[in-house]
């Protein structure tokens, strides 16, 4: 049986239709919430979100995949209420965007204790709203190095993966060895991992994306959009051309099987002011076009958007 | 200047500082480990923790208490609406705290923010963010400012002062300057030179109060006796602890005796450091009255007289908590 959880609850991978595979309805530092500069009215976050989450509906949007980690404004019964009235498919998070987003309570906590979290998170629910988590956000702390935090993270999401048969997907493929020995360690096959921001301005120079995908995991070329042609670029924007070319190139050198793509951008962002004009609807209105325009096909582009997401998505056990 | 013409922000206003009778300045009401709120296996069912924390407020009243400062800050499990409800229904004047610390309690948002590079918060910021607490009131994360906070606290780590855990200590210091409430922090390893980075903001000692000199560390320094002559606050505030790290309680009325008898009798204060609701780190589940029922009478056979135990426990923290 395919078998994907979203928040409101399990649905066949055959419906989940076109997916943005990393994104955000809101997304903030934990601690964010004591300073008041960010704070918007509950009318003010579902005038932000609503009309986008039903655009990209209207545009062909199946599925809007959170990964917003614990602790980073993961909101889950506001979005229950999002997907039912807009029909977009939301699938939630467990996990952590990186060791600097866990507050003391995990950043204290051993490996088994953390993948206890996780696992009933994906089976029994996140907090009290019986939302399923429906994959495992772990990452790569500021630095460019993994820290100790974040390889305990990284080792209780394999064991969780392996578990309950969700994937893992992960902020930064950065030093990317230590990540692919603890899930080889684990025994958690690299396809059930997506390793993501491949493509990002800071990035992008020190990424082995081509090892990564020789050793079998999964590709997320999943900033698209946040170039530095924006009027306001955030530190991590990329010439758009520049993105583009190296998403053809990897996907010309035959690997088109593993590749993901994705906007990570904020619906109605918390702790920080967002990028203006940048929404998830990028894929639709710029990143589709340009690739049409680029020579890939539409049976590519459903490969991409359509049968990776749902075979990365499907429960394994 | 008339003290009692000064006023205490409780978590139900202003309330004159001649009314908050015995005052336990070192205390938790409900004290979650950051992040413990998110965790599979901790529940946190408020009308149980209502009803412990009220019965815990009543006993101390019972006892003759009157004011508990709830000192664990802005991000440790504080609930103001809670704490009014409490109030309000025990008759225990409750404080309020803003600041937060050390460095590893704080949030990412703090510590690594979305700039590159990853510059942690200055000074400056720390004082921005809790001067509002007092100026526009305490925040409920996302939903609504109360009423001022009444303290502001910090805390070094243990292992001796980052440079996040200074910029918390000088924030809080240009928090009391801006606004005239007291600043309270929690010692990490050097009670005198954190002392000084504070009153390194030009705010006067007799606006500082520094916790935790009950530990042996710090009464093998001098340090209460130091901190007093500077002309701040000394606070023993793990009264009825008896533990490898503390002062027994028979040890903390001799250290507070020879306070006393060195002329420092209006520099020190006492509470227990009890956290009336724990989650996600082990309690300390002295009653807030133990101050009362067990230490005062200890203080007494020491010899401490009456008006110097009057002095402890209601005149200065009457000082402390008066905004100026």
């Amino acid at each position: 049986m395919s078998r994907v959880n979203t928040v409101l609850g399990p649905i066949p991978a055959e419906e989940l239709g076109f997916v943005a595979i990393h994104e955000h309805i809101g997304y903030g530092m934990p601690g964010s919430e004591l300073d008041t500069q960010w704070w918007k009215t509950p009318e003010q976050r579902y005038e932000e979100t609503v009309p986008k989450l039903r655009r990209f509906h209207e545009l062909g949007g199946g599925t809007f995949v959170d990964v917003t980690g614990i602790c980073n404004g993961r909101d889950v019964d506001y979005y229950r209420s999002l997907s039912a009235k807009t029909g977009v498919h939301i699938v939630a998070c467990t996990g952590f965007v990186g060791g600097d987003t866990a507050l003391p309570h995990f950043a204290r906590a051993g490996v088994d204790y953390l993948t206890r979290q996780f696992v009933h998170e994906i089976t029994v629910g996140i907090g009290g709203t019986g939302s399923l988590a429906g994959v495992i956000k772990v990452g790569v702390s500021r630095g460019g190095r993994m820290t100790d935090l974040d390889k305990r993270i990284y080792r209780a999401a394999a064991r969780a993966a392996l578990t309950t048969g969700v994937p893992v997907l992960t902020h930064l493929a950065i030093d990317a060895e230590n990540a692919v020995a603890i899930f080889n360690e684990e025994g958690l096959p690299l396809d059930r991992v997506l390793f993501g921001h491949v493509d990002d301005g800071v990035n992008a120079g020190k990424t082995r994306d081509v090892w990564i995908a020789e050793q079998g995991g999964r590709i997320g070329f999943d900033t698209f959009g946040y170039e530095t042609e924006l009027p306001d670029p955030p530190f991590w924007a990329r010439p758009r051309k520049e993105r583009l070319d190296h998403f053809l190139r990897f996907v010309g050198e035959g690997r088109l099987g593993q590749v993901l793509a994705s906007a990570d951008a904020n619906c109605s962002p918390l702790g920080w002011p967002g990028v203006k004009g940048h929404t998830v609807n990028y894929i639709f209105e710029d990143l589709v076009p340009d690739l049409r325009a680029a020579g890939l096909d539409e049976a590519a582009i459903k490969t991409v958007f359509v049968d990776n997401p749902a075979g990365f998505l499907t429960l394994h056990k | 200047m008339s003290v009692n013409s000064n006023t205490v922000n409780t978590v139900l206003g202003p309330v004159p500082a001649g009314e908050l009778g015995v005052v336990s300045v070192h205390e938790a009401l409900l004290s979650v480990l950051p992040g413990a709120e998110h965790a599979f296996d901790i529940t946190l069912d408020r009308a149980e923790i209502f009803e412990t924390l009220a019965g815990k407020l009543r006993e101390f009243r019972a006892h003759g208490g009157g004011t508990v400062v709830d000192s664990t800050g802005m991000f440790h499990g504080r609930d103001v609406r809670l704490y009014e409800a409490l109030s309000r229904s025990t008759g225990v004047h409750i404080v309020a705290s803003t600041g937060q610390g050390p460095e590893e309690l704080l949030g990412g948002y703090f510590l690594t923010p979305q700039t590159n590079p990853p510059t942690p918060w200055p000074a400056e910021k720390f004082a921005g963010l809790f001067t509002k607490e007092i100026t526009e009131g305490m925040v409920v994360p996302r939903v609504e400012r109360r009423g001022p906070a009444g303290l502001v606290t910090a805390a070094v780590s243990r292992a001796g002062m980052t440079a996040t855990d200074e910029s918390l200590l000088r924030g809080a210091a240009r928090t009391a300057l801006a606004t005239g409430t007291a600043v309270s922090f929690r010692f990490g390893a050097d009670a005198v030179r954190e002392l000084d980075v504070v009153l390194d903001e030009n705010l006067p000692a007799d606006r500082v109060a520094v916790g935790g000199l009950d530990r042996k560390d710090a009464v093998a320094a001098g340090a209460p006796e130091r901190i007093a002559a500077r002309g701040a606050y000394a606070v023993l505030d793990h009264v009825g602890t008896d533990d490898a790290e503390h002062l027994a309680d028979t040890e903390r009325a001799v250290l507070v005796a020879g306070l006393v008898r060195a002329g420092h009798a209006d520099r020190i204060l006492l509470s227990v450091g009890a956290t009336g609701v724990a989650k996600g780190h082990p309690a300390n589940d002295l009653p807030y009255s133990h101050l009362l029922t067990a230490f005062v009478p200890l203080l007494k056979a020491h010899g401490v007289g009456e008006d110097d135990v009057r002095r402890i426990i209601e005149a200065n923290p009457r000082h402390l908590l008066a905004v100026r």
